[in-house]
């Protein structure tokens, strides 16, 4: 291996100048066409109406029910709505399981719900049961077992094996290009450790492919495209730090493990209920170790030191936090779950104010506020507006002085470029120095500043490798938030799409805050962009959101964390 | 359900800022990342505090400098001594403004292509100097503190300008010599931020002015008795002249003629004059600035006028903005600025091309043709031809006094009226004593290479 490397950077230097000169414009538009192809069906697949039962009213008239989780009430935001005045607004929640049951819980109605004639809060659903609500008796009629394998047909194919093979050899010589460019200039040493990283994610990424195409879940886009952003952050670590190449392959298997792991609990809704509270645990327990164990960094006293291992809690704990957010719908309905939330929320920021962890506090508060408005939507504002102020007001005055100073030299960096800009200085005229196709591997200069392989990756990708391939790692983190947005259309239970809708949100707010800050249209707070930046703790993290996001893409075939029909398989077989 | 997919368009809320920060950021690299890659410091660009990027040759693609890495500077150690004022150092005590000033171009920077070149060629810039005249002129100044420049008054091409004392910037003075030697300004650039007194050089203007305000200037006549009294003070001069010509005070320099002169033109005039010939005025090319000048004319006693027109009293000037005055002189009245950087090529495409500097008339053309025959006048029957073989030069000396018991500074201004050869030249050397006789021979091996070098 290190003869190889040896021979390789002794040959004509010509070589090395044409090779470097071709790539550069091939490497964009390889990665241009690879995003295409993954973002595009993400973004474009038809959502279809499905239909799952049928509520039947004494006058012969067929309500359907289109959702695993419906409210049926008098307002008009109901997903079943029966406009008599008798039923409150929202009157019920039916519920509908993986192993085909129903469900009815009364959602703190005024007249309360009745089936066969007893007044229950919650009760399974058997074929010709008499529900009442309002005066008003209706039965379920759930759909039979044909119609749901041909339901189950019907759904959008999420992707074909043979694509998802193409998308991932395109990435795969991507990767390749990248891992020779910098096997031609770095050091034997440090290119055996470049190589074995970029080694080590190709072979993760076809492992995982074979598991899909085993389990015949051939989607494998979103995945995709976060081995493409893990493929940048090796190609910044190549060119910043290449000794901790190894290091990050690591937190990439543990991040897949985490992925895995996750989808298969969110598989199940029960399961994934029970876990939740687990969860809950874990998240606090993680930073009020930080806090009495943690050790300070530049101000932040947001790392935990295991022996040789250093690891950042917060960063899992977001993971956790999403866990506790998510609800299912008819928990939804009651008030009480929203106290407790807030309540938990209070403990997390407390902690991380304790912390000075500004950049930490920040994600989480958005999330908070994410999983706020979804959970209530307008009724609840009022109460959660007054706990974001709140939030923000323990924030403001515990790390005032901290926040304030980066306040400071905010859109005023080239006053001050030899100190409080100097980071966002420096990324700004190398960025500029890369221009569109950057000036190649080995020739950057952004592994001279602090955190460059993190805080500051954007600038120093787009040093040696341009401003383009910067800009597609923002549209990976947008793509990934639009396929949310879409998916939450066809979300089966409120459960999966607040998970997915907050795990986007986290990713969103993790690059908009990493990328502005870096290039002074935000103030700078050390926050990293998700899977692109150097840290194990935030690697491993951003791969367990990935998996809330997978559990929401209910797409045909999408999904090993998504459970298709069981008699739809069964019954093609 | 219908509830929670509503909700989750908040989520565009995110997309939207995003997308909106990228796009105002990308709006914003189009529009300053030419600023950006400029700012002193940029690391691309600069080492430092230097320009750290591309190579300096002279006019004759002699290296002078490698910018690349540490900075190589030329072989020769007098070349080197001679031209780091111009190339800048390594710790950036002395600065490169003409180098700084095109960094873009010697990058090659482009919005889409930043500063990448193929191999990293580097980008070349070639300035107008003569690696030999520079040389040449710093052997002839021998260790005397001043400077010594020659430009082109057709083109503003400045072909030699050496100021002394200097350094070799790869031996560059510890903290010790700089507290012994600092004074000497061995960082300073005399050419463009020192001013001097002019002493008898100045009588130039002074001519120029009478030839311009004074309709029959040339049937004037002075009587010069040795001295002048006003009052308690005298104007000396260096000899008894007696009944004189201005044609003849120019030639032998006689302070009593230039003393009636200055006060028969009047200090208004002679000091609106002075600043027409921009000779007190900053002069700027290349991202150089030089030092402005000085007189005091106006509201001054007598005596005072009649030494500002003699080029003493509180006369100072630029050596660089002297030169340009000179040449507009040979140039026929017409100012051309001198410029430093001719062009500069990143692999095979040239991003900079110095054009001709010509700019105002200062004077008319039958005033700078008198003042042409003055000076070849000097040349022949006070200097001597012997000095400049094969060329036919024009000039006056100069002796200031600097006073605090120091010796004169010797000055030399003046050009050559060849049209092969449109040089015009300017020297000072410090405390050397008369002006002439000091000036001379340095002045004649230092036009002698310049001949050569265009």
């Amino acid at each position: 291996m290190g003869a190889i490397i040896s021979a390789l950077q002794q040959s004509d230097k010509t070589y090395i100048y044409v090779y470097q000169s071709v790539i550069r414009y091939i490497i964009p538009i390889l990665a241009g066409l690879l995003l295409y192809r993954c973002i595009r069906p993400l973004v474009t697949f038809r959502r279809e109406p499905e239909i799952w039962a049928w509520i039947c009213l004494g006058n012969g008239k067929k309500l359907p029910v289109t959702h695993w989780e419906s409210v049926i009430g008098r307002s008009k935001r109901s997903d079943i709505v029966i406009g008599i005045p008798t039923i409150s607004r929202n009157h019920a929640v039916l519920t509908r399981y993986d192993d085909g049951s129903w469900t009815i819980a009364d959602a703190g109605s005024k007249s309360g719900t009745r089936v066969n004639g007893k007044k229950i809060s919650i009760c399974p659903l058997e074929e010709n049961d008499v529900i009442a609500i309002g005066g008003v008796e209706m039965t379920l009629q759930p759909i039979s077992r044909r119609q749901e394998v041909r339901l189950s047909q019907l759904r959008t194919k999420a992707s074909s094996p043979f694509r998802s093979v193409v998308n991932l050899s395109l990435l795969t010589v991507l990767q390749f290009l990248f891992c020779f460019s910098y096997l031609l200039v770095e050091n034997v040493e440090d290119a055996r450790l470049i190589f074995t990283g970029f080694l080590g994610i190709t072979i993760f990424q076809w492992g995982m492919l074979t598991f899909y195409l085993i389990v015949k879940k051939p989607s494998f886009e979103v995945e995709t495209l976060a081995f493409f952003l893990c493929t940048l952050g090796m190609v910044v670590i190549s060119a910043v730090k290449p000794t901790e190449a190894v290091k990050q392959l690591a937190a990439i298997s543990l991040g897949l493990g985490l992925f895995v792991g996750l989808g298969f609990v969110l598989r199940d809704l029960e399961h994934a209920k029970r876990v939740r509270y687990a969860a809950a645990i874990i998240g606090v327990v993680l930073l009020l170790i930080t806090l009495v164990f943690g050790k300070e960094y530049h101000g932040a006293k947001n790392w935990l030191i295991i022996g040789s291992f250093s690891i950042q809690p917060s960063e899992l704990s977001k993971v956790c936090f999403v866990f506790v957010g998510a609800a299912t719908l008819d928990r939804l309905v009651n008030r009480r779950n929203l106290i407790l939330f807030i309540v938990y929320t209070g403990v997390i920021c407390v902690c991380l104010a304790l912390m000075n962890d500004f950049g930490t506090a920040l994600i989480f508060f958005v999330a908070f506020l994410l999983i706020a408005y979804l959970r209530s939507g307008s009724i609840g504002t009022i109460a959660l507006a007054c706990s974001a102020v709140g939030f923000a007001g323990i924030l403001a005055v515990k790390i005032a002085p901290h926040a304030l100073r980066r306040f400071e030299s905010w859109r005023h960096i080239w006053e001050d470029p030899l100190n409080t800009g100097f980071q966002q200085t420096r990324a700004l005229m190398c960025v500029a120095a890369g221009g569109f196709f950057g000036l190649g591997a080995g020739n950057g200069w952004m592994r001279r500043v602090f955190a460059a392989d993190s805080d500051m990756v954007f600038a120093s990708l787009s040093e040696e490798h341009g401003l383009l391939l910067s800009l597609m790692a923002v549209v990976c983190i947008l793509a990934l938030g639009l396929f949310v947005l879409r998916s939450a259309a066809i979300g089966r239970s409120s459960f999966y799409t607040i998970g997915a809708c907050t795990a986007a949100g986290i990713y969103l707010v993790q690059a908009i805050l990493n990328t502005l800050g870096t290039v002074d249209l935000l103030p700078l707070t050390g926050v990293t962009f998700p899977f692109l930046s150097n840290g194990g703790s935030s690697m491993i993290c951003a791969w367990g959101l990935l998996a809330f996001i997978k559990a929401a893409d209910t797409r045909q075939d999408a999904s090993f964390s998504v459970r298709q029909s069981k008699y739809g398989r069964d019954q093609d077989e | 359900m219908n509830r929670i997919m509503r909700r989750s368009r908040i989520l565009l809320i995110l997309i939207l800022v995003m997308a909106l920060g990228i796009s105002v950021f990308s709006v914003e690299y189009y529009i300053k990342a030419k600023d950006w890659i400029m700012f002193p410091g940029s690391p691309h660009l600069y080492n430092s505090g230097n320009l750290g990027c591309g190579i300096v040759t002279d006019r004759d693609g002699i290296l002078l400098m490698d910018m690349r890495d540490q900075r190589t500077y030329a072989e020769n150690e007098m070349l080197r001594q001679s031209t780091v004022h111009w190339l800048g150092d390594r710790n950036g005590k002395v600065s490169a403004p003409a180098l700084s000033n095109y960094a873009m171009q010697i990058a090659g920077f482009k919005v889409v292509n930043g500063v990448y070149t193929y191999g990293g060629t580097a980008g070349k810039a070639q300035i107008s100097l003569s690696a030999k005249a520079q040389i040449a002129a710093f052997e002839a100044m021998a260790g005397q503190k001043g400077t010594v420049a020659v430009f082109n008054y057709k083109t503003g091409e400045l072909i030699c300008a050496v100021t002394t004392p200097t350094f070799d910037p790869n031996l560059p003075p510890d903290a010790a010599q700089e507290e012994v030697s600092g004074a000497d300004g061995f960082y300073l650039n005399r050419f463009t931020q020192s001013v001097y007194i002019p002493g008898s050089i100045f009588k130039i203007a002074t001519t120029a002015a009478a030839l311009e305000a004074i309709p029959d200037a040339l049937e004037l006549r002075f009587q010069c008795e040795g001295t002048m009294e006003f009052g308690v003070d005298t104007v000396t001069c260096t000899g008894t002249h007696g009944d004189i010509s201005l044609k003849e005070a120019f030639a032998y320099s006689c302070n009593c003629a230039y003393a009636q002169l200055s006060l028969k033109l009047g200090a208004e005039t002679l000091d609106r004059y002075i600043r027409q010939f921009g000779i007190v005025d900053s002069i700027r090319f290349d991202g150089i600035e030089t030092v402005s000048g000085n007189v005091q004319i106006l509201n001054q006693a007598p005596v005072q006028v009649a030494w500002s027109g003699i080029g003493q009293h509180k006369d100072q000037v630029n050596p660089c903005a002297f030169m340009t005055f000179v040449g507009a002189i040979a140039n026929g009245g017409i100012v051309t600025n001198p410029y430093l950087v001719s062009e500069i090529t990143v692999g095979n495409s040239v991003t900079y091309q110095s054009e001709n500097q010509t700019s105002k008339r200062i004077m008319s053309t039958k005033t700078a043709t008198a003042l042409q025959e003055f000076m070849r006048n000097n040349v022949q029957t006070v200097y001597s031809d012997e000095y400049f073989p094969g060329l036919t030069v024009c000039a006056k000396s100069g002796t200031a006094e600097v006073g605090a018991g120091l010796l004169p500074n010797g000055t030399f201004a003046g050009f050559s009226s060849d049209p092969d050869f449109p040089l015009a030249f300017i020297i000072f050397v410090e405390n050397s004593g008369s002006g002439s006789s000091i000036c001379l021979p340095i002045l004649s091996k230092v036009l002698a290479a310049c001949k050569e070098a265009i």
